[in-house]
This record gives structure tokens, C-alpha cells and sequence, in this order.
């Protein structure tokens, strides 16, 4: 694993990204590392933009990603993994992105278009790596609702080869919080069937 | 807080919390404010357990004041406040520091919000440890963070002087892992006030004797092991740093594997640590300054080196090497040290960025924050734009957001303050109807003082309170007006102030109903003389909290009424979250799933197309 190694959770306010930063921060402490978890959690409860900056280490780091330095991007929405890449991506940055938007909101007087599907994802292949689009709605939308857009996120990083953090980890911090029977283990085993699928 | 075995993940302000119980604190006292609130939060949770004394105070001053009562009575007391909470408490402060605290000790931690990111502005609140002759202490690691509040108070209780712990968002908001420390045992009891706890008639001798104390305190700061000093024997760049720039400082050196580049941390950073910084400052070439946001450890730095026989060449903040505003990170220091040395990196620039539309903060799908703004909205035109709307600081500071529901917004309380003084000007020809807006929270905090000042000197406006009965900004705080109240405590109602301050002109009115609000808005604002409007309003989150969602109902668009891109009033001016534009069919749709079932937007569409609809 890199030292640090470097995941940037990216979505809107409500989509639970200071949840994943808490998962994955517990599950960075169970694997035997030191996790940073830098969150932007001004704006969420408004529906703006939020950020979650986890650095796993040997050592404590920075609680911001360096630019061009994230390892994973976890895009929990279309528009918000690009605005996150276009600042915080480069040659080593693997993104899973959820391809279910979620609308701005025109408080200026006018409707400013969401660019469409095609374009972010054209965009977001030219600034990372490699990207995996995942479509959790129908699946989330069966178990239960898109509230649980997280756990399965969290899943579906956990399956990755690059994941420093182990599944068994994972799932055991995630448990720690939802509890065992919680619908969030199912969204989680279904975003890791969701990757390996891919 | 989680637990394992030996350490627990904690944000900067959790172990702000934990140093206080580990330093043996017994009274808090706070408002709340971004990014400072989870301090006394965490101590709130914890009151019970540990048996002290927590409180939301009415404001940052009130708050200063209670826990100096605290210290001058023995108990060791902690008062948590924001950037912007400092400015109004600094008028007491300004006259605690000759005073004393007296035996208990009293820590003030202040958390700065450089870039604004949850603030109407960026300052820097060093300055008053500056202004105010009092230790400052820059924690910055978590770790540091919480165990520099058993130091803090020590020295507190030591010099008998109140003690700056200084933190910025970054600290506050991020979290890593911490030691936890023993809470000591209590050996204090509350106890009689010394005599003398004023600065009257010889306030320049009280100056003379904390001058004494902080030279003193500078010489404990000089062997103080809180401060890091560089290790390396050949320094070409010296990075001074304080706060959580140290991290970055220690990362950019990092990746650019620059070499004989060193750090002095800095957490003593007023009074400077005058030995150390010397010592490690004719080692160095170079010295570079890593702080947030103004250069205030590089200007005492550049003062105390024409001491020096070999001054150093400094950069920072006063070259331009850092920009001398927002916020520090380690692409910032990569940069500056880069240029320094000629090293060559991959520089990431921002591209493709033109798909990428804004997500701007609006209120939430629900909130009569916004019915009241598309009243002033159709207000405005009623009146022929001849409006000024004075703002203040809460949710409702969204407003600046919305359409021009509101012309100012500027500190807690000004909105009224503000319109106190324009509502004094058709003498010299204004003619704007004058509206001033305040939450409730805000209206207990700052509005009293302005609101009697407007009924003294006959003021011609209109004060509006929109009055959902919780501090929702920042979390549902209790305070005095509160719906919901801990059994300790005493309800104030604000209708009961208002009627007693006697405007011209009082209305109670609901914000959830748009037509008569627009009617009553306009029906007051063309009256003369103090009109106050209690609107009683609700937080949606709050209810959201408290009260199952409303099921049984639903509301969707009639597409065969709706005018589509001739008409967008509902998705483009009420801008509501739960109504959104479906491009690919071309008219506005309610998500169910953001959708709360107020039935505002009902009113707002002018074809009657959007309909409640009872469900099975």
C-alpha cells in the first residue's frame, strides 16, 4: 500500500459521506493504520457540495488531499465526482461513480442545465485513470431507498484489488454502526457484487 | 467518539472536549458557531456523567462573563466560542485580562474559519491575544489539541490570566487518532470572590502587572517542550509553522522529497518563544512562514531578528510567497517550497471545467425561510423595487442567495441595527421601505439592544423574526425562546419582549401561508413608524427529527395546466429542492423523495397546476 494512500468521497448533502469517512476511518484502525479524515460538512445540511478527505498511513497526514493525489474517488454523485476530479484527481485515481443525479437547484432565477451523463463521464476518464460507473437504483431502490447509496459505495471500493482496506474490515466497521441486520449490509454486499460484475 | 484498545478516533474540537474534562474543568460556557460548536457539545453529552456545568449562553460576551464568574469563584472554566463569537465578547475580555481570572482559571478556545467556509468573514482571531496581553497556544495535531487544555488551564491558574487556545477548521473538522489521559479527581470547591476584581481607578497599573505576568509566561514559552524543534544539521529552508500548516508543511517536504528543509512548530505562538525561535533562526538560510491566515508568527519573527547579527531572508505572507488570504494547504506549501529550492513538479491545473455548474447552498425543500423571502419578492414589485431588506446571520442568511431578497448581511444583530439607521433618512430623502430580518436565536443574541434603539428614536422600518424555535444553523442548539427546552431551564418568549419594547404596530403570523403572507408583508411595510412581524416559521429538519414524515398525501403537476418554459415560476423563482426541471420532458416535476407535503409551492403557481393528492 502507498503511504498514505489517499480516498476522497464526493457527493451532496444528506448522501452520507460523513458516514463513509467514519467506516472507513474505523476500518483503517482495525487493519492496523493511522486514518486523517478531513470532511467539508459547512454546507451539507444545505444541499451543497460535501467532500470527505480519508488518508490512511503509517503515520498522521494532512487532513486535505494534495491535487493529483487521491488513489480512489468515490463519487456518490455524477456532477460532484467531477467537480472533485477536476481538482483532487490524477494518474493513479480509480473512480467508481454513481450514475443517478441528483437536480441543482436554480435559487439564481434561472435554470442552469445538468450537463448530461455522456459528458461528465467523457470528462472524468480524461482526468483519472480508470472509472467504473455503477447504477445502484434499481437494486437500492428494492431494498430499501438511495439513502443507502453509501454502504454500497463502501462495498464496492471494498472489492476493488487496489482497496487497502480489506472487505472483512470494512463490513465489520460498517456493522459496528448499522448493526448486523441493518439494510446497509445488504446495499454493502450489493455494491461488492455491483464491482465485481464490472 | 470510538474507542479501541488504546487510542480513539476524534475530531480536533472532541479532544478539545476531552482535554477539558482531562484538565479538570467544571463550568462551560458557549454559543454556538462554525467550526467551534462540537466542543460544547461533546462537553454537553457528557455533563451528567462528569458532573459539570454546561450552558449555551445567550451570546460569546454573556458567555465570558458567566465563566469569569466561574473562575473568580474557584471553578476552572472553559469557554468555547468562533471566530466571529470573539469580536463581541472582546469587550469583556479587554478588561478581564487586567482584572484576572482568578484561582479557578479560565481557557478560552477560539476557532478560526479561514476561506469563510462556514463564516461571513476569514479573521484572524490571534490579534486579540495580541490586543488583549494574554498567552496564546496553537495545537497542531489532535493529540496536541487535547492535551494542551490541562496546560492551558495550569497557566491560567498559575498567572491568574485567561489563556487563547486557537484553532482553525481543519483541526476542528478533521479527525485522527488520540491518547486518551486520566480525568483527575475534583480538589476544588466553588468559593467567595477576591476583592478587587476591577481595574478602576489605576488600569495603567493592572497593564504594568499582566506585562509582568507575560514576561514571565515568555520565558516559560522559551524552554516550552509544545514547540518542535528542528532536527536536521545543514538548513537551507526553514519552515516556521503553527497550527495545522504544520501537517502541511511536513507533507509538501514530503512529496517533493526536498532536502535540508527543516520545521520549527510553533504551538507557544504569543508570547513568542523568544530563545527557540533565535536558536533555530541563525541555523537557517531561508526561513518560510506556513500559518493561517494573517502573518502574525511571521511579523513577530521579522521583529525579533533585527536582534540577530545574520538576519535571515524571510518569506511568507508579507513577499507574497503564501497568499495573504484564505485558506493553507499542502499544494500551497508544495508551491512556495518548490520555487525556493527550483524543484520541479507535476503541477494538477483545474480542467474541463466547463459542465461543471454550480451547487449552490438554497434552503431546504420546505423551509418558511423561503416563503417569507417570495414575499419580500412580490412585495418588492408591489412597491416598485423601493425596498431595502437589512439581513443577519442564520439560515436566513441564504437569502443573499435568493433572487435580491436581502441587501445586507454583516454580523449578528446588524440587520436591525442597520435599519435603525436608514430608518432615520426620509429626512434627507430616502424613500426605501426598510425591512429588517432576524431568527430567533440571533434576535436573543444582538437584536435587543437595536430593536429598543429604533423604539427610542422613532425609526420608520419594519423588523421581521422569523422564529422557528430552535438554532437550526447550527444544529438545534437550545436557546432562551426554544420550543424545546431541558427541564432546567426557563422559556423567554420573544412575543412577550417585543410587546414590552411597544412598537407601533405588532402582527403574529404563520410563514407557512404564502398568500396571507404576502398581504400582511405589504400591508405593514406601508405603515409608519416600529412595526415587528413575529412569523412563526419552521424548521424542517428539526421536525424532521422529531415527527414522523407525513404519509397519505402527495403533490404532483398537472401537465395539462402547466405552461412549461413559458412560465418556470415554480422551478426557477421559488426554486424550491424538491422541484425540479425534467429536461427530456420538458416541465417541472415534485421528487417525492425530497418533497416534505407543505403544499407551499400550491399557492405559488400562478395556473393551478400543482395539486395535493390523497394517497392510498
Amino acid at each position: 500500500m502507498r503511504n498514505p494512500f489517499n480516498i476522497l468521497v464526493a457527493g451532496v448533502g444528506g448522501q452520507g459521506n460523513l458516514v463513509c469517512g467514519r467506516v472507513l476511518a474505523e476500518a483503517t484502525v482495525l487493519s492496523g493504520l493511522r486514518p486523517v479524515v478531513g470532511d467539508t460538512f459547512g454546507a451539507s445540511r444545505r444541499g451543497g457540495s460535501v467532500l470527505t478527505h480519508i488518508r490512511i498511513g503509517k503515520t498522521d497526514w494532512a487532513p486535505l488531499i494534495p491535487k493529483g493525489e487521491v488513489d480512489i474517488l468515490l463519487g456518490l454523485e455524477p456532477l460532484e465526482a467531477l467537480r472533485a476530479a477536476s481538482t483532487y484527481a490524477g494518474a493513479r485515481t480509480i473512480t467508481i461513480v454513481s450514475q443517478t443525479k441528483i437536480p441543482t437547484v436554480a435559487s439564481t432565477g434561472k435554470i442552469t442545465m445538468y450537463p448530461s451523463l455522456e459528458r461528465i463521464f467523457e470528462s472524468l476518464n480524461k482526468l483519472c485513470k480508470q472509472i467504473i460507473v455503477l447504477d445502484a437504483e434499481e437494486t437500492l431502490t428494492q431494498i430499501g431507498s438511495m439513502k443507502m447509496l453509501n454502504s454500497f459505495f463502501l462495498g464496492a471500493m471494498g472489492a476493488l484489488d487496489e482497496s487497502p482496506l480489506s472487505l472483512e474490515v470494512i463490513r465489520e466497521s460498517l456493522q459496528s454502526i448499522f448493526g448486523f441486520e441493518s439494510v446497509n449490509m445488504t446495499a454493502f454486499n450489493e455494491g461488492i457484487k455491483a464491482t465485481r460484475l464490472c | 467518539m470510538t474507542h479501541t484498545n488504546h487510542e480513539i478516533i476524534m475530531s480536533g474540537n472532541e479532544a478539545i472536549a476531552r482535554g477539558a474534562l482531562e484538565a479538570g474543568i467544571g463550568f462551560c460556557a458557549s454559543y454556538p458557531g462554525t467550526p467551534s460548536t462540537e466542543i460544547a457539545t461533546t462537553l454537553h453529552e457528557l455533563a451528567e456523567d462528569y458532573d459539570i456545568y454546561v450552558e449555551w449562553s445567550v451570546n460569546e460576551k454573556v458567555a465570558l462573563e458567566t465563566a469569569a464568574g466561574a473562575s473568580w469563584a474557584g471553578v476552572p472554566a472553559i469557554c468555547p466560542m468562533k471566530s466571529l463569537g470573539m469580536n463581541v465578547s472582546s469587550d469583556f475580555l479587554l478588561n478581564l485580562n487586567l482584572s484576572g481570572t482568578g484561582p479557578g482559571g479560565l481557557v478560552i478556545v477560539v476557532c478560526d474559519d479561514p476561506k469563510g467556509h462556514s463564516s461571513s468573514n476569514e479573521q484572524d482571531s490571534r490579534f486579540y491575544a495580541k490586543a488583549a496581553q494574554i498567552p496564546l497556544l496553537e495545537p497542531s495535531t489532535y493529540q496536541e489539541a487535547k492535551d494542551i487544555v490541562p496546560y492551558a488551564l495550569n497557566l491560567s491558574q498559575k498567572y491568574q490570566v485567561p489563556v487563547v487556545i486557537r484553532s482553525t477548521t481543519r483541526l476542528s473538522h478533521s479527525r485522527g487518532l488520540v491518547t486518551k489521559g486520566a480525568i483527575p479527581k475534583r480538589n476544588w470547591s466553588a468559593v467567595q470572590l477576591d476583592d478587587g476584581l476591577f481595574n478602576v481607578p489605576t488600569p495603567h497599573l493592572k497593564h504594568r502587572d499582566l506585562l509582568k505576568k507575560m514576561e514571565q509566561i515568555k520565558e516559560t514559552f522559551g524552554e516550552s517542550l509544545w514547540n518542535t524543534i528542528p532536527t536536521k544539521k545543514d538548513i537551507d529552508v526553514l519552515i516556521i509553522s503553527s497550527g495545522i500548516s504544520r501537517r502541511y508543511s511536513e507533507e509538501a517536504i514530503h512529496l517533493l522529497e526536498a532536502e535540508k528543509c527543516d520545521i520549527l512548530n510553533l504551538v507557544t505562538t504569543y508570547p513568542l518563544p523568544k530563545n527557540i525561535v533565535k536558536a533555530a533562526l541563525v541555523r537557517a538560510k531561508r526561513v518560510l512562514f506556513s500559518e493561517e491566515v494573517d502573518p502574525f508568527v511571521e511579523e513577530r519573527v521579522r521583529s525579533l531578528a533585527i536582534e540577530l547579527n545574520n538576519i535571515p531572508e524571510f518569506h511568507g505572507k508579507r513577499t507574497g510567497a503564501i497568499p495573504a488570504y484564505g485558506e493553507m494547504s499542502t499544494d500551497i506549501m508544495r508551491e512556495a517550497i518548490a520555487r525556493l529550492k527550483k524543484i520541479k513538479f507535476n503541477k494538477i491545473e483545474q480542467t474541463d471545467s466547463d459542465i461543471l455548474i454550480p451547487r449552490l447552498l438554497t434552503f431546504c425543500a420546505g423551509c418558511t425561510h423561503r416563503n417569507f423571502y417570495w414575499a419580500v419578492r412580490k412585495v418588492r414589485k408591489r412597491v416598485k423595487d423601493k425596498l431595502v431588506v437589512a439581513g443577519d446571520i442564520g439560515c436566513y442568511s441564504l437569502g443573499v442567495f435568493y433572487d435580491r431578497a436581502m441587501t445586507t448581511m454583516q454580523a449578528m444583530g446588524s440587520g436591525i441595527g442597520v435599519a435603525s439607521g436608514l430608518g432615520q433618512l426620509a429626512r434627507f430623502g430616502y424613500e426605501d421601505k426598510v425591512i429588517a430580518v432576524a431568527g430567533d436565536s440571533t434576535f436573543f443574541h444582538a437584536c435587543i439592544p437595536g430593536l429598543i434603539n429604533a423604539k427610542h428614536k422613532g425609526a420608520n422600518l419594519t423588523f421581521v423574526i422569523l422564529d422557528n424555535e430552535t438554532t437550526a444553523m447550527t444544529g438545534f442548539q437550545t436557546h432562551p425562546g426554544a420550543i424545546h427546552q431541558e427541564s432546567n431551564l426557563n422559556r423567554v418568549k420573544i412575543e412577550g419582549i417585543v410587546k414590552a419594547i411597544e412598537p407601533d404596530f405588532f402582527a403574529r403570523s404563520d410563514a407557512s401561508n404564502i398568500p396571507e403572507l404576502v398581504d400582511l408583508l405589504h400591508s405593514t411595510i406601508i405603515k409608519d413608524g416600529l412595526k415587528v412581524l413575529l412569523l412563526d416559521s419552521i424548521c424542517r429538519l428539526e421536525v424532521a427529527r422529531r415527527e414522523p414524515a407525513i404519509e397519505g398525501i402527495s403533490f404532483r403537476i398537472d401537465n395539462n395546466l402547466c405552461k412549461g418554459e413559458k412560465c418556470l415560476i415554480c422551478v426557477q423563482d421559488f426554486a424550491c429542492p424538491a422541484i425540479n426541471w425534467d429536461s427530456t420532458m420538458g416541465c417541472p416535476e415534485i421528487l417525492e423523495h425530497l418533497c416534505v407535503k407543505c403544499g407551499a409551492c400550491v399557492t405559488v403557481c400562478p395556473h393551478d397546476a400543482i395539486k395535493e393528492e390523497k394517497i392510498e
